[in-house]
């Protein structure tokens, strides 16, 4: 794994990260549209969550729901894991070494295997079969997986700078 | 309904009481406000980067060992709002830093006052550091 610090000390001398590091707006800007467009990412999540586990908007069927938040999900995780790129190469030394960045990295993988599994298998199913109770619950189970990891995820993240492992 | 707009409210009221002004991290996640302390040494580097900057000193111990002191500081753009800018520093240049000491490692430390050898004094601390009157108004 150190074979990566050559390439991550290599990025941290670049101009633009450096410039990026020392700049008075840029970061703090690029900062703010990170959490801005995590927070309504995550409200959405949430939202179909809530619907999969059956706590929401259950008069509307699965599919609606799905359908109508999806883009605006997409349209928020964009901007989100952007910033997140451009704020990791800023110090990318820094974050290979912090073990709740790493914890935060692992749990997104997760919520995404979570997500992907779900809308390959559960979804696809709950559209063909209606509201079979089967596929419910496994729907239910993707809301509930859901709900856990992105909260981790967010958690660790923010935790990030209070890193109590050095 | 009004009991859900009721309940919104009061939501919305909590996060606004648990959400005070913060920094980066939260200076007592890291440094002891019992403890502070007066550096006097030679400036070796600064990474005047966000999301806040480091000054690196050399301090001689009372025994006459020299120390390799961290100081945490604010961010570039606090910074560069009390007048204080990356030119400012010379590698070499001495210099006193008055601050607080982290609660763990044995050289690093908050910086709250920088005072450079020519008098010119500046405030460096980050948000959310104790009520001390470092900070200018």
């Amino acid at each position: 794994m150190s074979s990566i610090v050559p390439a991550f000390t290599w990025l941290e001398g670049l101009a633009w990260t450096t410039a990026l590091r020392e700049s008075p707006y840029g970061y703090p800007l690029i900062e703010t549209a990170h959490v801005a467009s995590i927070v309504v990412f995550a409200g959405l999540v949430i939202m179909m969550d809530l619907r999969l586990v059956g706590l929401a908007f259950m008069p509307a069927p699965l599919a609606q729901i799905q359908r109508r938040l999806f883009p605006w999900q997409m349209a928020t995780f964009v901007p989100s894991t952007v910033t997140g790129i451009l704020l990791f190469c800023v110090d990318p030394l820094r974050y290979y070494r912090n073990v709740l960045f790493l914890a935060k990295l692992a749990f997104l993988v997760l919520a995404g295997l979570n997500a992907l599994v779900f809308h390959l298998k559960t979804y696809r199913r709950a559209e063909g079969w209606g509201e079979d109770p089967q596929v419910m619950a496994m729907a239910r189970l993707a809301g509930v997986a859901s709900l856990l990891l992105w909260s981790l995820t967010i958690v660790s993240g923010r935790l990030i700078p209070n890193n109590w492992f050095k | 309904m009004r009991t859900h707009i009721f309940l919104m409210l009061l939501v919305a009221g909590a996060l606004c009481v648990v959400q005070p002004a913060q920094a980066h991290h939260a200076f007592a996640a890291e440094y002891d406000p019992a403890k502070p302390l007066t550096l006097n040494g030679v400036i070796t580097k600064v990474d005047w980067e966000n999301p806040h900057g480091w000054l690196h000193m050399d301090v001689k111990d009372p025994k006459g060992t020299v120390q390799h002191w961290t100081i945490e500081t604010a961010a570039p753009s606090q910074m560069s709002r009390h007048g204080l800018k990356k030119a400012d520093f010379v590698e070499g240049m001495t210099a006193v830093v008055k601050g607080y000491k982290s609660k763990k490692d044995p050289v690093l430390a908050n910086g709250r006052t920088l005072v450079f050898k020519d008098g010119r004094t500046f405030y460096i601390g980050s948000v959310g550091g104790p009520n001390d009157g470092a900070e200018p108004h």
